[in-house]
């Protein structure tokens, strides 16, 4: 696997990978940035990513994955079409200007050799929107096209469902189907089975139809309340996507967007023409509350200074802004978050990393997503006729601890699985794995 | 090429330049001096040979200039300025000889003035009045059919002039923010440069003039009651947005139902920006009907034609149908800076001679012939008083003034203001010059802005079925000047009276 860029996500790309037990090669101009990213299990070569002598150099032409993530676009490009012609097997690129991902494109991804673009601040963008949608969910997953969803959630002392076990939840004759796949407690993770019972202030993950989504918030303990007024601190390329998402949704969003350099926010401005862009500090407390932080049903903290982003977030929540999402990159943080108070807290680097995760694994595992803060994976996995899966219903399966299946998809229809369903050859499968037990739910299939 | 290239080599004005070229651009206009020259032997008129001595003076004079200081470098920004100026006042000068030399006007002064009010399609007359002197100025039937097609063939070259002035020239000078607004007001995908190069497009423009004019000369012809002659008086003046007519009494004279119509089209059509009328040849519709200061000028001459009409019919005992037509004609023609008229509007409602004087201070498009502040202006004003409204209640917004997709740097909406306050100072000098030659409040102030936005007809002594005969003779000067400051947009004027202009 060779990695060109030693930036911000090739160092952690290279880490998460060589900790995976892959062979890791990074690339890289930067004798300094080589030193540190020298510190894991990983051999770095000095190079020009653009020089087809290099790349040969660095073993391109055999490597089964080469990515591309160096910090502009046109690096990354050139260099995907070279260790595409070198013989690449697989080549990834962070490609940021979104114009080659449109639909109408005139040069595509494919025709630099490109296989899979990345576009971490974009992910991110997607990821803190679907929270903002989801008011009262702490993560949002979109799966199966968005036919699915996985959200997390923290269980009020008065919902319904505290206290009782999952089979209980299950017996409850409700017409709703959602499977709980996994609880986050006192900083464990544990995958749930039918005897576990739900707790208060349990951080649970839940999985199902898109379209069933709100009803089970309710459950739950929390509606599903309307948000209308959205506070973005941070006119960063994150900020801006968020805001121009916001401002295209057809709910009518009042988005207000804080970014201290004048230039940048008038910029801003001129492109947004439905958002407030304002000029000032994002931590300066005056002038959230003159700008109505007070009304605020969301705040998003996503300038690039995270420490700013979690102060300004906590000062939200002072005010007690109902939700409040802070762009957090030092993994370090993100358990913190829950702690101190911020609803969410979303990762680019593993935003990216997710991006690229999920073609690094092989076999038969469709795609991958991880999630902030839990241990829990999530894999999508395509069934065959003679995978062991499709012999029997789930609940006569005997399932490795610390796995569970969420739903399947079959015929492009997304399920919910439950102990009576069974899995057939060619559905899609989605489950929910602690990382231990990844290698033996891989057998399954 | 005439304002192409830029020098840098010279720092001060080169006024031997400047000369050559003021001399060149007289010989062109001797030319145009030979037009009425036909039309006066056709008639067999006594005072032909005033056409061929008028342009043999200018010629002669434009040559030698020419001569003696041929350019032999290319015209600068700077001395563009002084150019446009100097040029535009030895073309009234001259211009005007043959309404001195024929006798059909006795003083230099009403010659000079009549010359400048077609120059700037201002529209202004002096023609059938009484001057301060008591001198008897001729009704405009008595005069020879040569005079009255040089006065209107002055207001089609003038109103062509400026704009090829407008969007060749002050663009390139960045006058009153015409530039950026140029560029600014295209559509996405296109600038609103026609063609690349400036002879070409003001090739087309005279093109898309000349075709105007021709449509709107036949429309006319088809009545009973207009001959060939005044037909195509009329579609000259109209076109320029001039205001000229070949009657005393302008179009109450003929009292035609058809030919007011057709006249309120054409003069609604002469406000839009001439790029546009090209662009609406080459079928480009969408670019016509999206263009933001297009909309916007519509927008602002159906509204306040509504708002007369609704008064005219109301409070002012007209029928619905005629307080539509009366109130649609006035309300166009002083919008467009026109000035022809087919009602007597003074002795309408109070308001609505009120909002019509309102009309006085708005204009047509960039780009088109009319004059005024124009709507561009308006608009981005208007925006950046909402604009204000809004900063004051989000100190901090960053909330920049829109116009379709694209944003008016606030330099641009700097320079607006300028233009504006610098607009309402020579409005007010004018005014109060005038009363103090003795005028009335009323004559004064509606005089001024009538010329300073290039009307025509004012209100009080100067009202529509009146004339500017009457005026002294300080005020026809000062007026002079004021149509000329309006037509090239104040600050080509003004920079020549600033220091730094002169030196480095």
């Amino acid at each position: 696997m060779i990695i060109i860029g030693a930036g911000e996500v090739g160092y952690d790309l290279g880490t998460m990978l060589s900790q995976e037990k892959h062979d890791v090669v990074i690339l890289d101009r930067n004798k300094e940035a080589l030193r540190l990213c020298g510190d894991n299990d990983v051999l770095t070569m000095e190079g020009n990513a653009t020089s087809a002598q290099d790349l040969k150099n660095a073993g391109v032409a055999d490597a089964d994955l080469v990515v591309a993530a160096t910090n502009l676009d046109e690096v990354n490009m050139v260099a995907a079409l070279l260790s595409k012609r070198l013989g690449a097997a697989k080549v990834i690129a962070r490609i940021r200007n979104d114009e080659f991902s449109r639909p109408n494109a005139l040069v595509r991804a494919s025709d630099m050799g490109i296989d899979v673009m990345i576009h971490p601040e974009m992910s991110v963008a997607r990821e803190i929107v679907l929270l903002v949608k989801r008011a009262a969910a702490s993560d949002v997953v979109s799966l199966a096209d968005g036919k699915m969803q996985l959200v997390g959630i923290r269980l009020d002392k008065q919902s319904t469902l505290t206290g009782m076990r999952l089979k209980e939840v299950g017996a409850m004759g409700s017409n709703l189907t959602f499977r709980v796949v996994a609880i986050y407690r006192g900083g464990f993770t544990l995958i749930p089975f039918g005897n576990d019972r739900l707790q208060a202030n349990d951080h649970v993950f839940f999985l199902a139809r898109t379209e069933d989504i709100a009803a089970v918030m309710k459950l739950t303990g929390h509606e599903d309340r309307r948000m209308r007024h959205v506070m973005i601190t941070g006119g960063t390329t994150v900020g801006a996507m968020i805001a121009r998402m916001l401002s295209e949704d057809d709910t009518d969003w009042k988005v207000k967007l804080i970014e201290p350099d004048y230039d940048t926010s008038y910029e801003l401005a001129s492109e947004l023409r439905d958002v407030l862009v304002l000029n000032g500090n994002p931590t300066d407390p005056n002038l959230l509350v003159t700008e109505g932080i007070t009304e605020t049903d969301v705040f998003i903290a996503v300038t690039d200074d995270e420490e700013s982003n979690i102060i300004s977030c906590l000062m939200a929540k002072h005010l007690r802004v109902p939700k409040v999402v802070a762009m957090v990159s030092k993994s370090d943080y993100i358990p913190l978050s829950q702690t101190i108070g911020l609803d969410a807290a979303v990762n680019k680097k593993l935003a990216a990393a997710n991006e690229i995760h999920r073609h690094v694994r092989k076999g038969s595992v469709l795609s991958v997503a991880a999630l902030h803060g839990i241990k829990a994976e999530l894999l999508e996995f395509e069934a065959d006729a003679d995978s062991p899966i499709v012999r029997s219903p789930l609940a006569k399966l005997v399932f490795p601890k610390g796995c569970v299946v969420g739903g399947i998809i079959r015929d492009g229809r997304a399920e919910v699985a439950t102990g009576t369903t069974r899995v057939e050859a060619g559905d899609r499968v989605i489950t929910f794995c602690l990382p231990e037990a990844i290698d033996k739910i891989v057998t399954y299939f | 090429m005439l304002f192409g290239g830029v020098n840098r080599s010279r720092s001060k004005i080169d006024l031997r330049l400047v000369a050559g070229v003021t001399g060149a651009l007289l010989v062109f206009m001797g030319l145009a001096l030979l037009l009425p020259l036909p039309m006066a032997l056709a008639d067999g008129e006594a005072v032909w040979w005033v056409y061929p001595a008028a342009a043999v003076i200018t010629m002669g004079i434009g040559g030698s200039l020419f001569g003696l200081f041929r350019p032999q470098a290319d015209l600068r920004a700077r001395e563009a300025f002084l150019v446009v100026t100097i040029t535009w006042l030895l073309i009234t000068g001259f211009s005007a000889l043959p309404f001195i030399l024929s006798g059909s006007l006795t003083f230099y002064a009403d010659a000079f003035f009549e010359t400048m009010s077609g120059l700037t399609t201002t529209g202004a007359t002096v023609y059938g009045g009484t001057t301060s002197n008591g001198v008897e100025n001729g009704l405009l039937v008595d005069q020879p059919r040569s005079i009255l097609l040089w006065r209107s063939l002055l207001h089609w070259f003038g109103g062509m002039g400026f704009v090829v002035l407008s969007v060749a020239v002050l663009p390139f000078l960045s006058v009153g923010g015409g530039s950026q607004l140029f560029s600014a007001e295209s559509s996405a995908g296109t600038t609103d440069k026609i063609t690349p190069r400036v002879q070409e497009a003001a090739a087309w423009l005279w093109g898309v003039y000349l075709t105007f004019t021709l449509v709107n000369f036949i429309l006319l012809w088809v009545h009973p009651s207009m001959d060939w002659f005044d037909a195509l008086n009329h579609a000259m003046s109209t076109a320029a947005t001039g205001g000229f007519s070949t009657k005393d009494m302008s179009f109450i004279h003929y009292g035609s139902e058809y030919l007011e119509w057709v006249t309120i089209v054409f003069m609604f059509l002469a406000g839009v920006s001439f790029t546009m009328h090209f662009r609406l040849l080459r079928g480009e519709f969408r670019v016509f009907a999206e263009n933001r200061e297009t909309r916007f000028y519509t927008l602002m001459t159906f509204i306040s034609v509504g708002i007369i009409a609704l008064f005219l019919w109301w409070d002012g005992g007209f029928t619905p149908h005629d307080a539509i037509r009366y109130g649609a004609f006035e309300t166009i023609s002083v919008i467009t800076t026109t000035g022809f008229v087919s009602n007597n509007y003074e002795i309408w409602p109070v308001v609505a001679v009120l909002m019509l004087f309102l009309m006085f201070f708005t204009g047509g498009c960039a780009g088109s012939t009319s004059g005024g502040i124009k709507s561009f202006r308006v608009m981005i004003l208007l925006k950046n008083t909402m604009r204000e409204i809004r900063q004051t209640v989000h100190p901090r917004g960053v909330l920049p003034v829109q116009v379709g997709n694209r944003t008016i740097e606030p330099a641009t909406i700097m320079r607006i203001l300028s233009f504006v306050i610098a607009y309402v100072f020579f409005f007010s000098l004018g005014a109060l010059i005038l009363t103090a030659t003795g005028l009335d409040f009323m004559s004064a102030i509606g005089a001024s802005i009538a010329c300073l936005a290039n009307i025509g007809p004012a209100l009080g002594d100067f009202g529509p079925i009146d004339n500017y005969a009457s005026m002294p003779w300080v005020g026809k000067w000062t007026m002079s000047f004021l149509m000329m400051i309006g037509r090239l947009e104040v600050f080509t004027v003004l920079v020549l009276f600033s220091k730094t202009y002169w030196r480095e």
